[in-house]
């Protein structure tokens, strides 16, 4: 029995400190995983803690629930996904790990240790690539059943319900050049455009700058080159050059048409042009595939060396290393320096390819060493407990006679790597297949883009330098700083090979993984090619492979390579699938940074607030919907008076000779004759015939028009109007959106002529200002436009003021109304009082498709004028006539409102209903104590006033009357008076 | 468990049965498919089961399923806005609900209901209008609040705090999700078992027009005497069709979409704001799929953008305000053929021999089996079923356009 | 993001702009047309998969209606320039 001391400070695992590690050795901090409490030191990740402390699963596969533990411990595969608080999904290798973090596996039940969904893989038999395509087909009746048992077994961490929002942001960057991933080659390309004079960004996921050199020796060639993690020359070099920008913790997430880049980092989300873009992001380290391979205690190399000297700790005791290349003999190396027992380098080659400086060494020091040998095994049930290895024959085939077992507790595979060249393939680069090097390489990019570095495949330091300057010397050039260099730009660049043999796989008798995310082996990738999937997209979508988390880090090269085996094809013509961003997976608050919804408000806002106005989203807009009760203030206006803001109507204003050409044009109304101080309503068709936008235009004075258009749609009235201009028929005139600069309030009912003359001097008398007539006038000493319109049916005046001087001249409007009991009304008493006067509302009452003659409108339509917008249109439809009319109807029954959306119907023979109609505006009519409202009907049906017709309301029919004209004051008299 | 699983566990190392074969392109086919996929399979498979007519090539310039078929967001759904559009794709419903059967492929429908959330009074009464219309023709969809909306799906804010709240909901219960790429699978496995021949990698670089009739068809893999060309080429099918000389009114846009990391089963039903743009359903994957509207100008390419991850995400995080942590996995793109009035253009055109299916916008990969059946009978009777009837391409020259246009801006 | 080169205010992002569609011109005399002709200048499109005259509009800007030439299978953009009455 531990004691809890014990269990806060044992770190089995943990070397002794040494030069270049990132942990502070001094603190000891504390979090849980699966509610077990385990120290850490700051610096450390969180699976490099839990490694420190002998854990070894961190997490169950995503369809048999096996056991996983560290595979890359770089980020890149789904082994460490844990669930941190309410983050699902994060990758526990790449994330430090904070005091009283709880940490919890994901996707077990009931536990990490003893999770029962593993008992699925009894069945694997029956559940190859696929398997739910081909079952729970019969009895249908079954499948949601089935579904729902699918689905939880599926997901891997959870979204919690009340997680809070958090708090994003987005930065915008500008510069010269790009450079992502800051390894020796991606530093020395900075370097080097930086000293030309470029602005450079230099990104790196990583928390320093520095690459593999943090972790690795710098084997090839030590003498020849200053680098290493111990001299930190390039990194100090980078800290004094200023044209540098260095961003760690940063991944870049992918390039965008014009080299629109984006990146993360933490909470931020970064967008950046850039004029080139050095691609320095590295390589990824491929799995091999072999029996048992996911087993916890199988890990890449890259992975070991990271927690060895980043973190100081020690995956395992005793280490078997396979490999076919020298980084495998580098590792050796390594780790024999620091007193680890390296129980057996296992390489598939022949003695003499292996050039590695530290053979030697090596082998005198008693490692012991399999030459053309190949590893058939991972033994162990939930962890690595030893290796089974073979012979390779002199025909490189796999001699099981000579199958022997080591005993170990951490295998470590080197084989080669996959270059990491996402973002220049996103920018248009193109691959080819390396068979000496067994890797896909980028072999054409488009101008500006250059890659470097092992993404370029170049492994030795020294020319990963060298290629690195001439890049970063061309990249400046293209941003034009310095001499372009051409013959560098083609050049192939040093490639020695790290990789000798293609082999990928090797063949046993228990489950190999190809894709960890998915649970996919090399059997089923085997099996899908035979049914037909044998294209490596269909492949992909068949088996998931390459879907999950990891994106094809792990598995893409070595899915490949299978698939070209399997098709007796090579693995150019295989050929890859479509990078596509984001490289990393990044959040969607990241993603939406702030709340940048725009909202449009009127400058007299915050007075509606303060009345306790009800808001209602209109478009862009927000507006006071009523202030409480919406019947009373449509009273108020047709009994007393009221006042709306109207302010989001569009205001447009044109001026010259050519305005009245112009609005003959795109208006279906007349206009040459609209004389000086007069207004009109106006409707606009496009070519269609269809009514786009309706409001009234006011022949100010000589040459100058003043249009107003409905709120939501002012944006698109002004480009449409800036298009006719711009396209033919602009000539003289000229166009300003007043929309922001004036606001609007309509001063509506019987004493709203009382109201104004108490706040100015102009005679309003019904002669000397009539109806549809436009004044200018002091309003509360501010000068405004006052246009006598009539929307609500009411004597009324829209006061047009300067925007400045909305709050003021509102509120003068209020003061002076308080005797005449004013009262402000909104949106909905405007809709009730409109419709009792049978106006429509374009975009309520008609749609995309209607049509003024239709659309109650034809009134309007002067088809004599020689052309207009939607004229050859709507001639077709006068000479068709029309097949349906916007019509207005009234209720029988008095208190049942058919609401807006109902189906006008008629039964058929069948007992069915058919449509023939339906509802676009309806409400109980206060004034008149009727249920009106406007419809759609077939024209036989709507020219008859009077004719009956039914509406369906909750199942049931109810009767209601053809209404020809307006509800309320059909001849207008109210807006005369 | 099937048979087939069964014996696919024992069978030690006999392959599998192949899903379809590979062909040499044979001289002459009485009907060549342009386009493999959903649509083209679909036509094909019914073809040779109703009309038993097997001398027919489907020809793919890729893979199949390589277009929208693969790339759309897999919605299921009937609540259209006019009788004719629910009528069709009620249709389509009900063999999409016996598709797995009529396969024996598990093409994995899952009826899980579809909510279409409106946040203005206007977005309420188009709602409504669908519901109506939905409800006599047939259909089963409703006008919800929030109340019920919060109780289909827990994690939506419905609150009034929003910049667009929830007011009301289209709630359809038979809509949902299907497993998009197993539909052109299933299909293409039963046009082979047939004997249809589907020919991939084979790209259609002309059309043989012979005195107002198609005669034949070339390609990259040589050449094809028919009398009967369909285009299913869905954000392609202008290309296509400029090869015998005609122009169509579409207009090619990118259509974008992007996936989660997995994640714990928590949305139950299919969501779509029309006035955020957006719409999102967990896979049973667990993965999240969101989708929005078209892009704003026309395109072939594929690429996708970040303007539309920005703005999906920050769409889907005004809905549902507690994923802020969650993970884009993966963005793609397809192209969609948008005509003008959101509704598909099928059967004849003015040369002979000559027929479309396009125009699907962003609806296409939901009619794929009744566009299939359906055109299927017209190729094999000469005649235009009652229910494409009003698709028909003359509806623009006729001024007959057909009202879809006047439903949501989002057709999801 | 794609840019573009607004010929008043030089490369911008795609953003500002409004995409007006291929270059088409109403007609000089619509009274002319047959019904077919009109619904060809309504509805029909050349939708080229290569490089397209297009109308593009700097809303977020200056407002100029201009003309872009772009190719529409990789939005490569070739020119982009003022509309005069000859391009129509």
């Amino acid at each position: 029995m531990r004691t809890e001391q014990d269990t806060l400070t044992i770190m089995p695992n943990r070397l002794q400190a040494k030069q270049g590690e990132v942990i502070d050795r001094s603190t000891t901090i504390r979090f849980t995983f699966d509610g077990r409490e385990y120290s850490a030191h700051p610096g450390d990740t969180v699976a490099s803690a839990l490694t420190a402390a002998g854990v070894k699963v961190l997490s169950r596969s995503f369809k048999y629930h096996r056991p996983r533990g560290l595979l890359c411990c770089a980020g890149h595969c789904p082994n460490c996904l844990v669930q941190i608080g309410d983050e699902p999904n994060v990758r526990a290798c790449t994330r430090p790990v904070e005091a009283g973090m709880e940490v919890q596996a994901q996707n077990v039940w009931p536990s990490l240790k003893r999770d029962l969904l593993s008992l699925t893989e009894l069945g694997s038999r029956f559940m190859p690539v696929g398997f739910y395509y081909k079952t729970f087909i019969r009895p249908q009746k079954l499948w949601p059943l089935y579904e729902h048992t699918l689905r939880h077994a599926a997901g891997l961490g959870e979204a919690h319900i009340d997680t809070p929002p958090g708090e994003f942001d987005k930065q915008y960057l500008h510069t010269d050049v790009v450079v992502a991933g800051g390894g020796p080659a991606g530093i020395s390309a900075a370097l080097t455009a930086a000293e030309a004079g470029a602005q450079v960004l230099l990104f790196d996921e990583n928390p320093t700058l520095g690459g593999h050199l943090r972790f690795t020796i710098p084997l090839e060639s030590p003498s020849s080159t200053e680098v290493s993690k111990d001299s930190p020359e390039l990194l100090e070099a980078v800290n004094q050059q200023p044209n540098i920008t260095v961003f760690t913790d940063t991944s870049v997430l992918g390039w965008y048409q014009d080299n629109w880049l984006c990146a993360v980092k933490g909470t931020r989300l970064l967008k950046i042009r850039t004029k080139s873009m050095v691609v320095a992001t590295g390589a990824y380290e491929m799995p091999l595939i072999f029996d048992n391979n996911d087993l916890p205690g199988v890990m890449l190399g890259g992975a070991v060396q990271r927690l060895v000297h980043l973190f100081g700790v020690l995956p395992g005791k005793q280490v078997v290393i396979v490999t076919a290349n020298e980084d495998g003999w580098d590792l050796a190396a390594d780790l024999h320096s620091l007193g680890v027992n390296v129980a057996a380098i296992v390489d598939e080659r022949e003695p003499n390819a292996c050039a590695s400086p530290y053979r030697d060494g090596l082998v005198n020091a008693g490692v012991p060493v399999f030459y053309r040998h190949i590893i058939l095994e991972a033994i162990g049930s939930s962890a690595v407990r030893g290796v089974m290895i073979a012979r390779l024959d002199e025909h490189s085939k796999i001699s099981r006679v000579t199958t022997q077992s080591l005993q170990c507790d951490l295998i470590v595979t080197s084989i080669g790597w996959t270059p990491a060249t996402e973002l220049a393939y996103m920018a248009g680069g193109k691959s080819e297949y390396n068979s000496d090097r067994a890797e896909i390489l980028p072999v054409s990019t488009p101008p500006g883009i250059y890659v470097v570095g092992r993404a370029a495949g170049i492994h030795v330091v020294d020319s990963q330098i060298t290629e690195a300057q001439q890049a970063g010397s061309n990249a400046a050039a293209f941003a034009g700083f310095g001499e372009f260099d051409e013959a560098a730009a083609q050049s192939p660049g040093v490639i020695e090979p790290r990789r000798t043999s293609d082999r990928v796989c090797v063949p046993g008798n228990k489950k190999r993984f190809v894709c960890y995310c998915e649970d996919v082996t090399d059997q089923d990738v085997e099996t899908a090619i035979a049914e037909g999937y044998d294209s490596i997209e269909l492949l992909k979508r068949y088996s998931t492979i390459s879907m999950g988390p990891c994106q094809g880090a792990m598995c893409s090269m070595n899915t490949i390579h299978l698939c070209a085996r399997a098709n007796g094809s090579t693995v150019q013509e295989t050929g890859t699938t479509t990078a596509r961003p984001p490289i990393t997976p990044v959040t969607l608050g990241a993603l939406a940074g702030q709340n940048m919804e725009p909202v449009q408000i009127t400058p007299i806002h915050q007075w509606h607030l303060d009345h306790s106005a009800d808001m209602m989203v209109a478009g862009l807009w927000l507006r006071p919907n009523h202030y409480g009760n919406p019947v009373a203030e449509a009273l108020c206006v047709r009994n007393r008076v009221g006042l709306i803001d109207v302010s989001p109507l569009g205001k447009l204003q044109l001026t010259g000779p050519g305005v009245p050409e112009l609005l003959e044009r795109i208006y279906i109304n007349q206009w040459r004759n609209l004389r000086a101080g007069r207004v009109r309503y106006g409707v606009m068709c496009n070519d269609e015939g269809v009514v786009l936008n309706d409001g009234v235009c006011a022949h100010l004075r000589d040459d100058t028009w003043y249009m107003t258009t409905t709120s939501t749609g002012a944006t698109t009235v002004f480009e449409w109007l800036q298009w006719w201009l711009q396209s033919g028929w602009g000539e003289g005139v000229h166009l300003t959106d007043l929309t922001d600069n004036y606001s609007a309030f309509n001063v509506a009912g019987p004493q709203s002529r009382a109201v104004l003359e108490k706040l100015t001097d102009r005679n309003l008398a019904n002669k000397a200002f009539p109806y549809m007539r436009i004044r200018s006038a002091r309003i509360a000493g501010v000068l405004c436009r006052l246009l006598r319109i009539g929307f609500t049916g009411e004597l009324s005046y829209e006061v047009h003021c300067p925007s400045g001087y909305a709050v003021h001249v509102w509120e003068a409007l209020m003061d002076a109304g308080r005797e005449f009991g004013i009262a402000p009304f909104g949106v909905e008493a405007q809709r009730i009082l409109r419709l009792e006067k049978g106006h429509i509302i374009v975009g309520q009452d008609t749609d995309a498709m209607s049509d003024p003659l239709s659309a109650n409108m034809a009134w309007a339509v002067k088809l004599d004028k020689p052309d207009f917008l939607g004229k050859p249109s709507l001639m077709r439809i006068f000479a068709e006539g029309p097949k349906q009319l916007l019509v207005g109807f009234k209720m029988v029954e008095p208190d049942v409102v058919p609401a807006e959306g109902l189906q006008i119907v008629v039964p058929e023979m069948d007992g069915q209903l058919e449509i023939i109609g339906w509802v676009t505006s309806s409400r109980f009519s206060p004034t008149l104590e009727e249920v009106i409202g406007l419809c759609w009907l077939p024209t036989e049906i709507a020219s008859q006033n009077g004719t009956s017709f039914s509406i369906r309301m909750d199942g049931h029919i109810a009767e209601a009357r053809v209404h020809h004209g307006a509800f309320y004051d059909p001849d207008g008299e109210r807006l005369r008076m | 468990m099937s048979i087939q699983l069964i014996r696919q566990a024992f069978s030690g190392d006999r392959p599998p049965p192949k899903m379809w074969r590979s062909h040499e392109l044979k001289e002459q086919y009485d009907v060549v498919i342009i386009g493999g996929g959903a649509h083209g399979l679909a036509c094909a498979y019914y073809l040779a089961k109703e009309h038993g007519i097997t001398n027919v090539a489907v020809l793919e310039k890729s893979y199949i399923g390589a277009g929208g078929s693969g790339r759309n967001t897999a919605i299921i759904r009937s609540n259209y806005l006019t009788p004719e559009g629910v009528r069709f794709y009620d249709e389509s419903v009900k063999l999409y609900e016996q598709l797995s059967a009529e396969l024996n492929f598990n093409v994995m429908f899952s009826q899980r209901g579809h909510l279409t959330l409106a946040h203005t009074d206007g977005g309420v009464n188009t709602m409504r209008r669908r519901a109506e219309v939905n409800q006599i023709e047939g259909v089963n969809s409703r006008l919800i609040f929030p109340d019920e909306i919060k109780s289909l799906c827990p994690y939506l804010d419905v609150s009034d705090h929003p910049r667009y709240p929830i007011l009301a909901a289209l709630y359809h219960p038979p809509g949902g999700i299907i497993r998009h790429d197993a539909v052109v699978w299933g299909y293409a496995h039963q046009a082979d078992v047939r004997g249809i021949h589907i020919h991939q990698n084979t790209a259609v670089t002309g059309i043989e027009v012979q005195d107002g009739k198609a005669t034949g068809v070339e390609t990259t893999r040589g050449c094809i005497k028919t009398g009967t060309v369909l285009n299913a080429t869905a954000g392609w099918a202008s290309t296509i069709t400029t090869m015998v000389g005609l122009q169509l009114p579409l207009i090619t846009i990118p259509l974008q979409a992007c996936v989660t990391e997995p994640l714990k089963p928590f949305l139950d039903v299919v969501v779509v704001s029309g006035s955020l743009h957006v719409y999102i359903s967990q896979t049973d994957r667990g993965e999240l799929v969101m989708g929005a509207s078209v892009d704003p100008f026309s395109s072939y390419s594929m690429a996708g953008s970040l303007t539309f991850l920005e703005g999906i995400a920050g769409h889907v995080l005004e809905l549902f305000p507690s994923l802020s942590h969650v993970r884009i996995l993966r963005q793609w793109a397809g192209i969609c053929e948008m005509p003008p009035d959101y509704s598909p253009i099928m059967g004849f055109t003015p040369v002979d021999g000559f027929l479309i299916d396009v125009g699907w916008g962003t609806y296409g990969f939901k009619a794929s089996p009744i566009a299939g059946k359906t055109l299927a009978e017209l190729i094999a009777t000469g005649k235009t079923p009652t229910l494409i009837a009003p698709f028909r391409l003359s509806r623009f020259e006729e001024n007959n356009l057909v009202g879809e246009k006047g439903a949501a801006a989002v057709g999801h | 993001m794609l840019l573009l080169t607004c010929p008043n205010c030089g490369d911008r992002n795609v953003s500002e702009f409004h995409f007006g569609g291929e270059l088409s011109s109403r007609p000089k005399d619509p009274s002319a047309l047959s019904d077919a002709e009109w619904a060809n200048y309504l509805y029909m499109h050349n939708n080229v998969m290569d490089a397209q005259t297009e109308w593009w509009h700097h809303n977020a800007g200056c407002g100029l209606w201009f003309l872009a030439d772009r190719h529409t299978q990789t939005n490569e953009v070739i020119k982009t320039y003022p509309y005069t009455k000859r391009d129509a």
